[in-house]
Formats: structure tokens, sequence, C-alpha cells
């Protein structure tokens, strides 16, 4: 039975899980990071904005800061049980020279990222609010069957 | 053994003045500040710094390369200016570098500008300016200028080793740090370090422009910003949320 199952692993063993699950979550963040394309795409016109996440014991928090976007434009969309797909458009269409690129031509009118959930979560149930610019996603984490264990 | 970090100057470079430290840090705050100030005044460029520590970059401005570390001057005041995230291994060598430098030429304050990252930053309408100093002398410039010390807690970054290092050299110096957001640009808590360190400094730097190009501000810094955020979290600059142990 699962529950047996459970109920043989150790304090340390469920700890050790966490932390595990916490570092391979960073790590994947941090790789995603330092990776060497672009944050932008001009044959879809849009750039990528800047994403973070925060596990909690209960949560995952996305942020992403979309500047100069229409508000009633803003989509999330869940495009598997862990991949959250954030799009907005631009109040207006913004040139590679008003960065003073001369090297590249192109435009963007809008913000697009997706983002990889490291932990399992409910995405029915996320909730949203855009605030000062920034997008905050908070998505509930998948309960797990837990052990309660008797404190002496 | 090899110099690490070399500060070579352009130009003549006046003993006796003020330095303002614009590095990369949480919300890009002191990059952003200092870019509005190096612009508002006009101040021109007196000196680079290079380091083997450094990725190799050159910035180009007009077709030509410039160090991406640049210090710039105009009557009396000199403003330390990176366009590019400081790699965290090079972090203590530089600020060094930095901090012997203005002993050298007699510098009277360094002031660092900043950001403290807040959590519920989101929900702050009007950002609060708090300060560090390396003396007495410092901290009482930072009262007289009503700016809130910060008692304790801890410094992470470059701001955090010029102020030990300038306390060390019996150099007097600040750290003005805004309210700000820790991973995401934040042109509005550059503002409110602008509008007090001309406030304490007697100069005349408006801000109205840099608050009304707030978004296109943080359109542009993305880059930096992500550049930015990698370093910090090598250099683990979330410890400054930790409580200091108090007993």
């Amino acid at each position: 039975m699962y529950w047996e199952r459970r109920r043989r692993r150790s304090i340390f063993e469920i700890i050790d899980e966490y932390l595990e699950e916490l570092e391979r979550a960073s790590r994947e963040f941090m790789g995603a990071l330092l990776s060497g394309r672009p944050s932008w795409d001009a044959s879809e016109r849009c750039l990528e904005p800047l994403t973070n996440m925060h596990i909690t014991p209960d949560e995952v928090v996305v942020t992403v800061d979309l500047p100069m976007v229409k508000p009633e434009t803003i989509k999330v969309r869940a495009l598997s049980d862990n991949v959250l797909e954030v799009s907005a458009e631009m109040k207006r269409t913004v040139y590679f020279r008003e960065f003073g690129v001369t090297h590249h031509s192109g435009e963007f009118c809008g913000f697009k990222s997706k983002t990889r959930i490291p932990v399992p979560v409910d995405m029915r149930n996320l909730t949203t609010k855009f605030v000062r610019g920034i997008l905050e996603i908070h998505i509930p984490r998948k309960a797990r069957a837990g052990v309660r264990i008797p404190v002496e | 053994m090899p110099e690490l970090v070399r500060i070579v100057e352009r130009g003549p470079v006046p003993p006796g003045g003020v330095l303002l430290a614009g590095l990369p840090d949480v919300g890009l705050v002191g990059v952003i500040a200092t870019t509005h100030i190096i612009s508002s005044l006009g101040m021109e460029e007196v000196a680079y710094i290079d380091s083997n520590l450094l990725p190799p970059i050159a910035v180009l401005h007009g077709g030509l390369p410039h160090s991406p570390l640049r210090i710039f001057h105009k009557d009396g005041i000199l403003a330390v200016l990176s366009e590019t995230a400081i790699p965290a291994s090079a972090v203590q060598p530089i600020s060094q570098s930095i901090v012997d430098w203005c002993k050298g030429k007699e510098v009277k304050m360094v002031v660092s500008l900043g950001g403290l990252p807040t959590p519920n930053r989101q929900n702050i309408e009007e950002v609060k300016v708090f300060g560090a100093a390396s003396n007495d002398e410092a901290l009482k410039a930072l009262r007289e200028g009503s700016v809130e010390i910060l008692e304790r807690g801890f410094m992470v970054g470059p701001y955090a080793l010029i102020l030990r290092y300038c306390a060390e050299k019996g150099i007097n110096a600040i750290a003005l740090l805004a309210q700000s957001f820790f991973e995401y640009p934040d042109p509005e808590a550059a503002a409110a370090v602008v509008s007090k360190v001309t406030e304490m400094l007697n100069l005349e730097v408006d801000v109205t422009e840099l608050l009304k190009k707030g978004e296109e501000i943080r359109l542009r810094a993305r880059d930096v910003m992500r550049r930015t955020q990698q370093e910090l979290a090598r250099m683990s600059k979330s410890q400054e949320y930790d409580l200091p142990l108090y007993v």
C-alpha cells in the first residue's frame, strides 16, 4: 500500500527530498537565466520579460516585469501541467534604434515568456494581480500525502 | 604579483571631490541614478577601470570602444559607473581599488547610491531612503540630511565593501539605499536616491524626466538586470533579508 510505503520514510528523508526539490528548481532557474539566447525575438516581434519564481511550501509565485504594456491585453495560459505562458501587448511599438542599436533591424510590439514550474502545481486555481507594472501569479502546489510525526 | 585592477586616468582629476558610486545591484538603482546625474550635470569621462577579472567587454559609444567601468567628473563631483554587471569574483578587488584611488585623490566623501530590497515594494507608494556610514562624521551627515539610519542588518555587495574599506582608510563614506525591487529595474527608487543625494550635496538635478521615462528605462534595463541577477545570486545578496543575531 502507498500509505504503508510512505510511513516507512523518516523525517530526515522527507526533509532531504524537499531540499533536493528546491535545489533542483533553483538549478533549473539559474540555467534558464544563464542561457545564451537573446532576450528578444525579431521574427515574433516580441521581447522576453524579466521573470522570477519563488517556491514556498504551499504555492509557487511567478512574477513578470511588464513595463509599457496595455493591462487589458495581459494573457496568462497554462500550456501544460507545468508550463505557464504570459503574453501582453505594448502601448506602442518599440524599435531597435531606440536602444541605440543600428546593426539589427526590427520592431517589438509585445512581451512573451514561458515559465516551467519545477514542482507539481494546480494550474486551474492560479490567481493573478497586476500592480506597478508587475504581474504576480500565485499557483497552489499540489498537496502531497503527508505524515504527521509525533512530537515528544 | 600582477595588478588585478588598474584605474587609468584620461585627464586631470582634481583632488578633494565627492565620489558617487553607481554600481549594478538590486533594482539597478545606483546605475539608473548615477546615469541620470552624469547626463543631467554634463559630466565627462576622466578615468576608466580595467581588470582581468572583468569579462572581455568593450562598450561601444559612437562606434568607439570604452571600458564598461568608468569614472566621470564635473565641478568637484566624481561618479563611478558600471554599464555591465560586475562578476561576483571581481567585486572585492574592484571595491578595494576604487577606495584606494579615492584615498590618493583625497576624496572627501564617497556616496554609494543603491537599493534596499523590500519584499512588498509593489505596495509602497512613497519610497523611503535609508543610510549607512563609514564613521561617526559620515553618520552625522546622514542625520543632518534626515536619512533614517540602517541600525542593524547585513549589507552584501560592492557597497558593503566600499563602506568597510573607507572605514579602514579613514574616508567619510555613506550609502544611500532606497526601498526597491530586488530583481527588477526600479527607476522610482533611483529618483528617490537622486533627490536625496542632490539635496545633501546642493546639486540641481531634476528627477521629473527620470520618473516620466520610468517604463522606458525598465524596458531598456532588462538585459543588464538579467546579468546582474546572476551575480547577485552568486554573492548571496538575499542575505540582506536575514535577521541579525541580536543578543
